[in-house]
């Protein structure tokens, strides 16, 4: 219990912990102390905008109110009760009002601007100022996703603290002085950075504007919807704004636990795929002159028949990104429909890590932090990243073992090392031993789903200790709950057919899988539910149409384990899946819901102890820990490829700007991973390649053109290169000067 | 030494070349230095503050209480830092202590070092003192060569030329080489200083006057100058006056005797009209006021600052307005943007001074001129934002009959006979910023 404190807010006694800042005191209080530049998660409070002046007792000048604690016996007057203050406020509202373009009627921040707001609560209601305003050229596209107006912003160093402090990019700048004063970014490059979209909602005017939404949409003629991000396995919660049907972007919901109200930019921009060109809204079936739109009737039909004709020999592919009802749903038809039990699923996640569970936020409490796996954490759980860096900035330690680690880990060692930490006089063990708050975090494929580092928690005791834990970062957004509602969906073990009758798969990650592709070769009839024409135009013999995460009503599990719903925030173009899986499986006598609350009430059952929809609420709750369950063990560790002194070994990663969905908004190309393979400083000097080569990747018979980067923190023997840009290269390749 | 007229800071510079080591040392210098390595820490810095050493930057606060702050037990080092970064107009007293008597500034940090327990000393040298910095480069390689510096690190940084650099945080943040903007206090830099580290910083001045003090004893320096300030100040005095120039004089010395008695009274025999006594940022005085004496406590009392010592004469010749003109371009140029008061005010004066001075005002303007000061004053962050108002609203307040004159004649009444020679320094320097910044 923290020592509490005092104080007097414009006459009322309130007490707070010490050290808590005079804004929150005031609030505890019921007293609003208003401001711009304060933002309590962009680090120290810089007392820039003087929006804050208060007057305290004993002070001769006012003060800013945002850069002082409570202190006991405080007497603390604000506009409300003090004319000094009033004066203050209005002062700084003049001054800042005196350059401002008050261009509201054509501003995207008019109707929810705090300028406006605060003008109208605390300003001096008419101006004074008769001179020429101080000019810019506007707008700057700070990057193709970020408009900057210069004139209309307060200079009140939000943005660039973000960048400063925050996403630690470094990308966004002041310069200049005095009047000319201006935000920038460094060199004028583009703002390049997957958090950016944090700034145009940080931005308390409407100087830093989101390209997309740019005057698309006034706030009095919006609707809110608040859901759940399924960009990656973090499960940000969001806010869908939506005017006439359409989504016009997406804010974040501030979590605590899980974002504090960031939100990385897939999050926020992919939206758009929503509309994609080649979305499908109506089934196409293969007829003899290629795909040919049908009735859902005649789909229906086909895909009856081709259920009951493959007598059971069908795989289903399930991407992860499924609802958990659609993946039950799903279950209950082929499963229990058509007996087709067998799956391809996407990466596991293991129940063992459920001993170590902690919210995401207590890695900013951590004291140490060992993050192990082969792809950077940005890559796979962007916002991990920024509890990462805050814990980093907070001092603890983060030790990161991975090919381009501070601990250099090659590829597929990450499951030896773990064993090599736990292993008797390992100084790195005996100090997570030691540790009160610890985190271990699996980012990268293999291990079991973060089966070994559950192993290695185990080892470490970290299951008596309520400070520590371990995170699995998976690939897929609710890989998890899809793999538990499948299991669930029937009883019965998995049998894989010799040969594949039909193969249905679920969902544009499964769809653009080349695992699955390969599959749909040996197949005779392909099934596929997906949005867009493009991916599976060539080789799908029925598509159904699928529906976006934004379009769903459902729930989703994210890589806590936490449990979180979906809300449908516009409607989809189609029946969604659930309507037609409960009709197709009605023809197999199972009856399915095709309301996501019935089918979750079903699932809830087998999964969730009869939790109902409705108990999940706007901010879902971290479920407690269960004991540890030895998980099973790790199957015989992949055979590392041989490779001669002039190969190198290809390290695929998947970026996290990338995928079907991403691919299909413009304005986040700049953001995807470069057309360029990267290489260790020391197998660059042997093949004589500098950064910005052309080189020639090779393997048997394949070869690509792409960009040399030299990367000094990269393990030697790798070639690293993104998986949109490594085609069918083999897992050992040549690196050449083009 | 003159009974009368004793010389600390600048004593032996007549006489000597105090730049080269053997010269200083054959004053008597680094013997302090010597006496005070053989003290405790605790002693040299009693010493210092029973001698009452003010701070000469130009707030007055006694060194020896601020060392007291530092903060104890942090496991961070402790930092010395000198204010070298000498930018306000009229002031030129800290360039000859650098560039006559360099030794005295190292000998000076070096006890303090000692005082403080401090192994780093930083002294950030206003970007434009070229020559001073190699001097004092010279100087210090010369100390180091002869083993003087005792485990002691001292970095001479040059500022990039930014007047609030020489606000102590902004110095720090430039120093660890962030934007030169001022932190808000608290936390003071004694607790939270340089990389978060206890900080001690002062005036090269301030620091300079150490070796005097250990030299002397605390009972002897106490003799010179006033009880509430002992010691001496160099006064720089430019402007209209006979002459011009830096001159160590005990503090408590009148405004009259400095600028009749010292530098030869008006030049040309012209009548004076204004004195700022502690350089441009500090409010005017009138003739009527110059009977105070040049302490802190006494100019404080007149209404005014003792600032930086920078006494800045103004004759009969010069148009108030213009002046304020000049005095708020330079403020506008020189607000680091940061907050809002300032970086806004600061535009908006020159504006409103603009019009006035050129015709296009009216008695409204007065008024407003006069609500834009009250509204800026004591409302930004640093103490810039009131440096930018004092002159504006003093001159307004003691000369209110001169502006009056400008929006009531439409135009200046000085018209081309008018001049501000001598007093600020010209625009042109400014003009191509102001031209693209300022529309009145």
């Amino acid at each position: 219990m923290p020592d509490l404190v005092s104080l007097t807010v414009d006459d009322r006694v309130v007490q707070v912990p010490s050290n808590t800042g005079l804004v929150e005191a005031a609030l505890a209080a019921g007293v609003e102390i208003p401001v711009f530049c304060y933002e309590p998660r962009l680090g120290a409070p810089i007392g820039a905008c003087r929006m804050c002046l208060v007057e305290i007792e004993g002070i001769p000048k006012l003060q800013a109110g945002c850069t002082l604690t409570a202190i006991d016996g405080m007497v603390v007057r604000t506009a409300a009760t003090s004319a000094k203050a009033a004066d203050g406020q209005e002062s700084t509202l003049e001054f800042i009002l005196v350059n401002h373009p008050l261009d509201c009627p054509v501003c995207d921040k008019g109707g929810e601007c705090p300028l406006q707001d605060l003008t109208f609560r605390y300003g001096p209601g008419r101006t004074r100022m008769t001179f020429p305003k101080v000019t810019f050229d506007k707008p700057i596209p700070v990057s193709p996703l970020i408009a900057l107006d210069r004139e209309r912003c307060i200079l009140c160093y939000r943005c660039t603290r973000f960048s400063e402090e925050v996403a630690e990019d470094g990308l966004l700048i002041a310069r200049n002085r005095g009047a000319r004063s201006e935000i920038a970014t460094f060199e004028d490059e583009p703002y390049r950075s997957v958090f950016s979209g944090n700034v145009i909602e940080l931005c308390p005017v409407g100087a830093l504007t989101s390209s997309m939404y740019r005057f698309d949409a006034r706030p009095w003629e919006i609707q809110n919807v608040p859901t759940v991000c399924t960009g990656c396995a973090t499960g940000c919660n969001v806010t869908a704004t939506i005017r006439e049907g359409k989504v016009k972007r997406i804010l974040s919901r501030n979590h605590a636990e899980i974002d504090r109200g960031w939100l990385c930019d897939k999050g926020r921009f992919t939206y758009p795929h929503l509309l994609a060109r080649d979305r499908i809204t109506a089934p196409l079936q293969r007829g003899p002159k290629g795909l040919k739109e049908v009735s859902w009737d005649e789909a229906l039909d086909a895909a009856e028949e081709m259920l009951r004709e493959a007598e059971g020999a069908i795989v289903t592919a399930l991407s992860g990104s499924e609802t958990t009802e659609i993946a039950y749903a799903l279950g209950r038809l082929l499963r229990g429909g058509v007996g087709a039990h067998s799956a391809v699923l996407p990466e596991a996640t293991s129940d063992a890590l459920e001993a170590f569970r902690l919210p995401l936020s207590a890695i900013a409490e951590a004291e140490l932090v060992v993050v192990v796996g082969d792809d950077p954490v940005v890559e796979r759980a962007p916002i991990v990243d920024l509890w990462l860096k805050e814990a980093r900035r907070r001092g603890a330690e983060v030790v990161a073992c991975s090919p381009t680690g501070t601990v250099q880990v090659a590829p597929g060692g990450s499951a030896a090392f773990c064993q090599g930490i736990s292993a008797a006089g390992n100084e790195l063990g005996q100090r997570l031993r030691n540790a009160d708050r610890a985190v271990l975090v699996w980012s990268g494929p293999g291990g079991g789903g973060g089966a070994r580092i559950a192993e290695l928690a185990h080892e470490l005791g970290f299951e008596e200790k309520p400070g520590c834990g371990a995170f699995h970062l998976p690939v897929t957004p609710n890989g998890r709950a899809v793999a538990a509602a499948w299991s669930a969906s029937a009883d019965a073990d998995e049998t894989r057919p010799e040969t594949i009758s039909v193969l249905v798969v679920s969902g544009e990650d499964a769809a653009a899988d080349p695992g699955v592709r390969a599959l749909a070769e040996q197949a005779e009839r392909v099934i596929v539910v997906t949005m867009f024409h493009e991916l599976v135009g060539g080789w799908a013999d029925l598509i159904l149409p699928a529906t976006g995460a934004l379009e769903r009503d459902g729930t989703t599990m994210n890589l806590e384990g936490r449990l979180q719903r979906l809300r449908r925030a516009v409607a989809p173009p189609c029946p969604d899946e659930l309507a037609w899986i409960s009709k197709l499986a009605a023809r197999f006598d199972v009856e399915i819901s095709p309301h996501a609350s019935a089918v979750f009430a079903e699932l809830s059952e087998h999964l969730f102890q009869d939790l109902s929809m409705d108990e999940i609420g706007l901010r879902a709750a971290l479920p407690s820990r269960t004991a540890y369950e030895a998980p099973a063990p790790a199957a015989q560790p992949a055979s590392v490829p041989e490779h001669g002194a002039t190969e190198l070994r290809l390290q695929r990663y998947r970026a996290l700007i990338s995928g079907p969905a991403v691919e299909r908004v413009r304005e986040l190309e700049f953001q995807r991973p470069e057309r360029e393979v990267e290489i260790s400083a020391v197998d660059a000097r042997q093949r004589g390649i500098s950064s910005g080569d052309p080189v020639l990747v090779r393997s048997n018979g394949t070869s690509i053109e792409l960009r040399a980067r030299v990367n000094r923190r990269l393990v030697e023997g790798i070639a690293r290169v993104a998986e949109e840009h490594a085609a069918d290269l083999h897992a050992v390749v040549e690196v050449v000067k083009a | 030494m003159d009974a009368n007229n004793p010389i600390l800071l600048m004593a032996g510079t007549q006489e000597h070349d105090l730049t080269r080591l053997d010269e200083y040392r054959a004053v008597g210098g680094y013997k302090a230095l010597e006496r005070a390595r053989a003290l405790e820490p605790q002693a040299v810095m009693d010493e210092i503050s029973a001698a009452t050493l003010r701070g000469r930057g130009g707030a007055g606060f006694p060194m020896g209480r601020k060392a007291s702050l530092l903060a104890k037990g942090t496991g961070k080092p402790t930092y010395l830092v000198i204010n070298a970064d000498e930018s306000e107009p009229g002031a030129f007293k800290d360039r000859d202590v650098l560039r006559m008597t360099p030794h005295r500034l190292i000998e000076g940090c070096l006890i303090t070092a000692h005082g403080i327990g401090s192994k780093s000393v930083f002294i950030y040298i206003r970007g434009e003192y070229a020559h001073e910095f190699d001097v004092m480069r010279d100087a210090l390689e010369d100390a180091r060569t002869a083993g003087l510096l005792g485990g002691v690190t001292i970095v001479l940084h040059r500022g990039a030329g930014a007047y609030i650099c020489g606000e102590e945080t902004a110095l720090l943040e430039s120093l660890e080489g962030q934007r030169g903007q001022p932190r808000p206090r608290p936390p003071f830099p004694p607790v939270n200083g340089l990389y978060g580290a206890p900080t001690q910083i002062n005036n090269v001045s301030t620091i300079a006057l150490v070796p005097k003090i250990i030299e002397l004893g605390a009972a002897e320096f106490s003799k010179i100058g006033v009880p509430s300030a002992p010691g001496t100040a160099v006064f720089s005095l430019s402007g209209n006056v006979a002459e011009p120039g830096n001159y160590e004089r005990q503090l408590g010395t009148t405004l009259r005797e400095l600028i009749y008695d010292v530098a030869g009274g008006i030049a040309g025999g012209r009548e004076l009209k204004a004195v700022i006594p502690g350089g441009s940022s500090v409010p005017v005085l009138t003739p009527a006021e110059i009977d105070t004496p040049m302490d802190y406590d006494s100019i404080q009392a007149a209404g005014s600052f003792f600032g930086s010592a920078a006494i800045i004469v103004v004759d009969d010749r010069c148009c108030m307005v213009q002046l304020a003109l000049r005095a708020e371009q330079f403020y506008m140029h020189e607000s680091c943007g940061k907050c809002t008061p300032c970086r806004v005010g600061t535009r908006w004066l020159v504006q409103l001074l603009t019009k006035i001075e050129e015709g296009r005002g009216d008695r409204s303007d007065l008024d407003l001129l006069e609500g834009v000061c009250d509204r800026m004053l004591g409302k930004s962050l640093c103490a810039l934002g009131d440096f930018a108002v004092y002159p504006v609203a003093s001159y307004l307040e003691k000369y209110r009959g001169e502006f009056e004159a400008h929006v009531d004649g439409h135009g200046c009444p000085f018209g081309g006979a008018s001049s501000i020679e001598g007093t600020f320094a010209p625009s042109d320097q400014h003009a191509p910023n102001l031209a693209e910044t300022v529309h009145a």
